[in-house]
């Protein structure tokens, strides 16, 4: 067995060169393919989250019609019970009550379509916590100016702060992310810019009966934290709704999409708003993690427990089938994509393979024809092509590695112009890496199949090799 | 002692539009220690016949029996098993496992025949040193000239300790030196060893070197003498 991995690791560097290039292929292959695999499984991860953290919850308790018609007249009695129970069930995290629906916003001539989502702003804060939200800094023309005039920081911090120009953050972190001075610039220069980006702002008090407006929301109405604005629609059973709303707070939303149309006010606010007594439309459910068989099991679990049988648990892809769809395609095509390239990379290991063969028949030939068994000589090619992929396959995964690791945790932020398409597009431009999962030892399962695959040719050559023949060269 | 009995073997190539009868009616015996050469023009059946002899190809019909086995009784792994235990290869060219030293490609036989380490490596000296390459046990074949290869060839052969040794034509590749130098050392474990070789040859001197020479012709054999070397 040693004896045969020695011949074979040496065989492996008769053609030097040969093997360099095979094994490098299979290393560009198997870099590209993690690294472009971890991208994809991480912007999916990180959009799945964001809306899962935001908005829908792993799994959400309704009325069985409300998928399809979502109105308040399947909306259903909030009981503390129901909660309670769900609240038992494993992997569960947090239950929060949501009362969801449509309404009209306007402030003087502008008006638009919104979501309104009315949460206990306490206990919301286990779920999608709207607090952590609130747009705390924001870089404005005024803020640039005031920056600029107190000449209070250097030229190419100056250029940062323009260069993003228009941005609300709810966190100093983003702040800090997004402006991207380095170590001493940031100690330095970070709390003066704060000094001028800094925006006042509020939360909703247990009872309020104020409103929290998304930030693209609010720039499209033109409203600041103090102002009022007018919100109509239709209220339970068909009845007309009409009122006047304060803004407490304006929130910063990852997703673009839901930043857009927005309005968060208390479940009793509008509970009255809508006349709508007692009735919630959602409960949603959260999760120790966002796995598909985790969340599986939780809905079954629920279903189980819910007594009034028109009211269902769903799954957060059951809620957004479109993005869930969305998801799936891009996904098969990105592993389409890796099908093709490994194919090619196939055929250059096959192509390695046709060579090695023939330029060895006579020696085969010869190691036969002293004594040496086919299986032997089997054996030792077949280790042959396992290191000739292994290679590749470990310094193309080692190569990949602390790639990962550093933009799992510093992942790409895109600007400028492909930025506004992904957030155009309903998606954060944000491209974290996936962490290691299948999608990383998969590779190593392709490149063993292929080599499988690619070693069928010299051993079938072997085993009906005519030994004088084989010696004739 | 009869190592090595033929009798009545023929070899009939089919596949061309031509038969050719490479090997016809051909009965000879081999003893033990004997140092036997095959002569005879190009293409009478001289590679054929060492072929048939070496258990590499089947005759078409007749016999050969080695130390009591008939060759045609065993299935191809039985015989590769056969080959390693019992006949010595040393062919014209690339012998040798490029990959592996001198020291390395004689010890290989030993290994396929399941020698411990002490075994292989001291036979392998041993014999090395005997063919006058004590000094280049650590050499690969490509660092060797054609005479060293066929001499490590030779010590290879005879490492496993078979019956006999078959070469085809072991010197058709080496100058006058190299191919003097092989058959003294061919002759002294001849001699030493008391091993016998079979070996083929077109050249007039190494026919002069062997006590036995069998010429064939059309695949027959023509005269069978024993001289004395000269
Ligand atoms: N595989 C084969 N198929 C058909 N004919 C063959 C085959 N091998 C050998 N022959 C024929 O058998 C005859 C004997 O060939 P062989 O190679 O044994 O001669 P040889 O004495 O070794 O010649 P040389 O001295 O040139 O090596 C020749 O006529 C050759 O053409
Ligand atoms: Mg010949």
């Amino acid at each position: 067995m040693k004896e045969e991995f020695k011949i074979a690791w040496r065989n492996l560097w008769r053609n030097r060169r040969r093997t360099l290039i095979t094994s490098a292929s299979v290393f560009f292959a198997v870099f590209f393919a993690v690294i472009m695999r971890s991208y994809q499984l991480g912007s999916y991860d990180h959009m799945i989250n964001n809306f899962i953290e935001s908005f829908t919850g792993s799994l959400q308790v309704q009325h069985e019609k409300y998928q399809d018609n979502p109105l308040l007249d399947y909306s259903f009695d909030y009981t503390d019970s129901t909660e309670a129970a769900i609240l038992g069930v494993e992997d569960v995290v947090s239950v929060t009550p949501h009362l969801e629906s449509f309404t009209l916003v306007s402030s003087g001539t502008l008006t638009k379509g919104v979501a309104v989502i009315a949460i206990d702003p306490v206990r919301e804060k286990n779920f999608s916590d709207p607090e952590t939200k609130l747009v705390k800094y924001r870089i404005t023309e005024d803020a640039v100016k005031g920056l600029n005039d107190s000449g209070t920081v250097p030229e190419d911090v100056l250029e940062k702060v323009k260069g993003n120009l228009g941005r609300a953050y709810s966190s100093l972190a983003r702040l800090e992310l997004e402006l991207d001075l380095d170590n001493d610039d940031g100690e330095r220069f970070i709390p003066e810019i704060l000094k001028w980006t800094e925006v006042p702002n509020g939360y909703l008090a247990q009872d309020d009966d104020g409103i929290l407006v998304s930030d693209r929301l609010a720039s499209y109405l033109k409203v600041g934290v103090g102002d009022s604005v007018i919100l109509m629609g239709q209220g339970y059973h068909g009845v007309s709704a009409n009122g006047i709303f304060p803004v407490r707070g304006i929130i910063k939303m990852p997703s673009p999409d839901i930043d857009n149309k927005l309005i968060i006010m208390t479940i009793p606010a509008a509970q009255k708003f809508f006349d709508a007594e007692g009735k919630i439309t959602s409960l949603v459910v959260n999760l120790t993690d966002q796995s598909n068989r985790l969340i599986k099991t939780a809905k079954s679990r629920i279903n189980l427990l819910l007594k009034d049988k028109s009211i269902t648990a769903r799954t957060w892809y059951e809620l957004n089938p479109i993005l869930y769809q969305q998801i799936q395609g891009d996904s098969q095509s990105g592993v389409a994509m890796l099908g093709i390239l490994y194919f090619i990379i196939f055929f250059g290991i096959f192509g390695t393979v046709l060579m090695m063969v023939s330029e060895r028949k006579r020696e085969f030939g010869v190691l036969v024809a002293i004594g040496m068994q086919r299986n032997k000589l089997k054996r030792i090619v077949t280790t042959e092509m396992m290191l000739l992929g292994a290679i590749g396959l470990v310094f193309g995964l080692l190569a990949s590695v602390p790639l990962i690791m550093y933009f799992h945790y510093f992942p790409i932020i895109l600007k400028g112009d492909l930025a506004n398409m992904m957030e155009d597009w309903g998606w954060d431009a944000v491209m974290p890496t996936a962490w290691f999962g299948p999608y990383f030892y998969w590779q190593a399962v392709v490149v063993g199949l292929m080599v499988v695959l690619a070693t069928i040719y010299p051993l079938r050559k072997i085993g009906r090799l005519k030994e004088i023949e084989a010696l004739k060269g | 002692m009869k190592v090595l009995e033929l009798t009545h073997v023929n070899k009939i190539y089919n596949s061309t539009e031509v038969k050719v009868h490479a090997v016809n009616e051909v009965t000879l015996d081999f003893m033990e220690a004997e140092f036997t050469c095959i002569v005879g023009p190009s293409g009478s059946g001289k590679t054929t016949l060492l072929n048939l002899i070496g258990g590499l190809d089947m005759p078409t019909s007749g016999e050969i029996v080695i130390g009591g086995t008939n060759l045609s009784k065993l299935k191809s792994s039985q015989l590769i098993d056969f080959r390693l235990n019992n006949i010595g290869f040393v062919f014209q060219s690339y012998n040798l496992i490029p990959v592996l030293t001198s020291l390395e490609n004689v010890e290989f036989i030993l290994l396929l025949q399941k020698k411990t380490k002490a075994e292989r490596q001291q036979r392998a000296i041993e014999l090395l040193t005997q063919v006058g390459l004590g000094d280049k046990l650590h050499k690969r074949p490509g660092e060797l000239s054609g005479g060293e290869q066929q001499r490590v060839a030779v010590a290879r052969a005879l490492a496993s300790r078979p019956r006999f040794i078959l070469a085809d034509e072991p010197t058709a590749n080496l100058d006058t030196k190299s191919t003097e130098n092989l058959l003294e050392i061919m002759e002294k474990l001849n001699h030493e060893e008391s091993m016998t070789f079979i070996f083929s040859t077109h050249d007039a001197r190494v026919v002069n070197k062997a006590h036995r020479v069998i010429t064939i012709e059309d695949g027959g054999v023509k005269s069978d003498l024993v001289q004395q070397p000269h």
